[in-house]
């Protein structure tokens, strides 16, 4: 009973007149921007931050989870009209467009939208009852416990977002090094600030974000030089009796999926649809239609999305570590409020943790309400040409820049970042685990030192603590299998080549 | 060099090099008492052999060329300083002029009606900003 207790105390925070109107905006924005092509919800939420700056903490908070989840109901809204994919709407591009090829855009996007309810319905259940107990698991983690956590997350992460383990860690080690830049907390040092006074607090989040993100996104568009055409077909949105009772048990299934999957470090939207649509795949009744537009290869994935986006909140809120970039960049949002996420958060912030998960709530139905019957209007959004659309996203850039400081000096910053944004989208390396690595960077070296600190120098202390060496001992498994793999690999390319050689000789 | 695995290795080894020999000039200290050098040595060193395993590795593997295009990025990098520069010497409103007029030479077709257009546009949600969300923008 305690947590219907807690959750009515949440909506008393979440139902006031002001936070249902922060939240309302969240969700349309955010819709709106997540729309909008290349930019999906990292872009989205480090565009849009800035605009939270002036809201009382409660209130900014639930806009940008607002925020973050219209991103991803505007993403998966292009992926099915549209088919154009990003990170977080990958799966939906297979069956929602087919469905969209078939006329039946309309029950796609209804799937779509209902099976986020439901997903993320079955995710806040989770989240209001896991989050307080993981909150009490974390008072047994010590400092190596931290570094080993982190790290882990780093591996996790790297392989999920990029496939590639060595170039997702390489980025997060660049994020933690930029990450460094700036005083020194334990010593007072200045370190790697080229004397220059504005370095001295550090690099800001929002200008790498920006520029890895706004900027690098904005270019590849330029460079890749295409033209949308916009979506003309109709839109039915009411489904028939029948079609509903298709979405109810894929859409569960995916929840359950999604919400698990969510909590795992490096987990999130983008593996549980993956899962949630293999899943499917084989057990759904209609498993013979999926790919060819049915509606449970939609709604499986939908519902998994939404709840691995709710959900991944739990490690950020009970052990204070962002298992993604999203959520890294939460957590940035999260300080800048002067709010430490930890385990102290829901005891020191009741009303700001179960605000914002009946907010989430909340948010879900604004989205079904008021995002799916409007959504033929948001569309209009492709009829405005991107000539006219990056001036103004690179507009907003600058003015989010700038309205952190007050200082026009962060704009050649951002510059900076969007300069080695773009070099890391051609040496195709993912700036998303970088995001991480400048987030955590600063608390893994705070945990290391203090581990090394606590052992006398010793390693040792990273391995016999029951928690650490269980993680390090995961993590060396997959870098084995990596290596491994990748023998396997050179080895049948070997292979292909000399069979080649001697078909030519 | 047109080698996208060779390159990207690389990049990483003299990102790692920036920051290993920066590191150097502070303290490193002991492992049971480290200086402020010491953890971005270690994390360098750790970029620097990931940069080297890449670049060996591009020897095994596929070459794949690099394609990259330096006009876009210089176009709206020039805007976007250009925007600063001029903000903070004049006005945001010329600064938003100009950074619509230069950044958009990097779009597939040009016009200045519509520039102005847009620039006017940008102008009204600045002001907007500033009396609507309170921001402290520079415009006149």
């Amino acid at each position: 009973m305690d947590i219907l207790h807690n959750l009515a105390f949440g909506f008393e925070h979440a139902l006031t007149l002001q936070n249902l109107m922060y939240c309302a905006i969240g969700c349309v924005v955010g819709t709106l921007v997540g729309l909008l092509p290349g930019l999906g919800p990292l872009s989205t939420i480090s565009l849009l931050l800035p605009l939270t700056y002036s809201i009382p903490t409660t209130g900014s908070l639930i806009m940008l989870s607002g925020i973050y989840y219209g991103a991803q109901y505007g993403d998966s809204v292009s992926a099915i009209t549209m088919k154009i994919p990003h990170a977080s709407s990958i799966v939906a591009c297979i069956d929602g467009y087919q469905m969209t090829l078939k006329g039946k855009t309309g029950l796609a996007l209804f799937t779509a939208g209902i099976s986020s309810f439901i997903g993320g319905t079955v995710a806040i259940v989770v989240l209001a009852t896991l989050a307080p107990t993981l909150g009490e698991v974390a008072f047994l983690f010590g400092p190596a416990d931290y570094c080993a956590l982190m790290l882990f997350g780093f591996v996790c992460v790297s392989f999920v977002t990029t496939g590639s383990l060595l170039n997702g860690l390489a980025m997060a080690l660049i994020g933690v090094l930029l990450g460094t830049i700036g005083t020194d907390v334990n010593s007072g040092t200045a370190r790697f600030t080229m004397d220059m006074p504005f370095l001295m607090d550090g690099i800001g989040l929002i200008s790498i974000a920006l520029g890895c993100f706004g900027i690098a996104e904005i270019v590849k568009n330029l460079d890749s030089g295409s033209q949308l055409t916009p979506f003309n077909g109709k839109i039915k949105l009411m489904p028939t009796w029948a079609e509903f009772k298709r979405i109810i048990p894929s859409a569960l299934r995916g929840s359950v999926i999604g919400s698990f999957l969510g909590i795992l470090p490096g987990g999130g939207p983008t593996i549980a649809q993956f899962a949630a649509y293999a899943v499917d795949k084989r057990f759904s009744k209609y498993k013979d239609e999926i790919g060819h537009g049915a509606i449970e290869g939609v709604a499986g994935q939908a519902a998994a999305d939404e709840a691995a986006a709710r959900t991944s909140f739990i490690p950020l809120m009970s052990i204070g570590i962002p298992e993604n970039a999203v959520m890294a960049l939460m957590m940035g949002a999260f300080i800048i409020k002067g709010i430490q996420p930890g385990p102290n958060m829901i005891a020191g912030h009741p009303e700001l943790f179960w605000g914002l998960v009946a907010s989430m709530w909340v948010g879900n139905c604004f989205l079904v309400i008021l995002n799916v019957p409007l959504v033929r209007y948001w569309l209009s959004v492709f009829k405005i040409p991107f000539s006219v659309l990056f001036p103004s996203i690179l507009f907003f850039c600058c003015i989010g820049t700038f309205s952190i400081n007050n200082n026009l000096d962060d704009i050649f910053i951002t510059s900076i970042f969007g300069l080695m944004g773009y070099m890391f989208m051609r040496l195709k390396l993912d700036p998303a685990p970088l995001m991480l690595g400048f987030i955590l960077g600063p608390m893994l070296e705070e945990n290391f030192r203090r581990a090394l600190l606590l052992s006398r120098g010793d390693f040792s202390a990273f391995i016999t603590r029951p928690i650490s060496g269980t993680l390090f001992v995961l993590i060396a498994i997959f870098i084995l299998w990596q290596v491994l793999v990748f023998f396997y690999q050179s080895r049948s390319l070997m292979a292909r080549k000399q069979a080649e050689l001697q078909s030519l000789g | 060099m047109n080698n996208l695995n060779l390159v990207r290795g690389l990049v990483l080894m003299a990102i790692a090099l920036t920051f290993g020999l920066g590191s150097l000039n502070y303290q490193i200290g002991h492992f049971s008492r480290a200086g402020p050098g010491l953890f971005p040595l270690l994390v360098s060193c750790l970029v620097f052999l990931i940069g080297l395993i890449t670049v060996v590795r591009s020897r095994f593997v596929q070459a794949e060329p690099l394609s990259y295009n330096m006009k876009n990025i210089a176009l709206v990098l020039l805007g976007l300083c250009g925007f600063a520069l001029i903000s903070e010497h004049l006005n945001m409103i010329a600064g938003i002029v100009f950074m619509v007029f230069c950044s958009s030479f990097a779009g597939t077709s040009y016009s200045v009606v519509r520039n102005l257009k847009i620039s006017v546009g940008l102008i009204a949600v600045a002001f907007a900003f500033q009396y609507l969300l309170g921001l402290q923008l520079p415009l006149i």
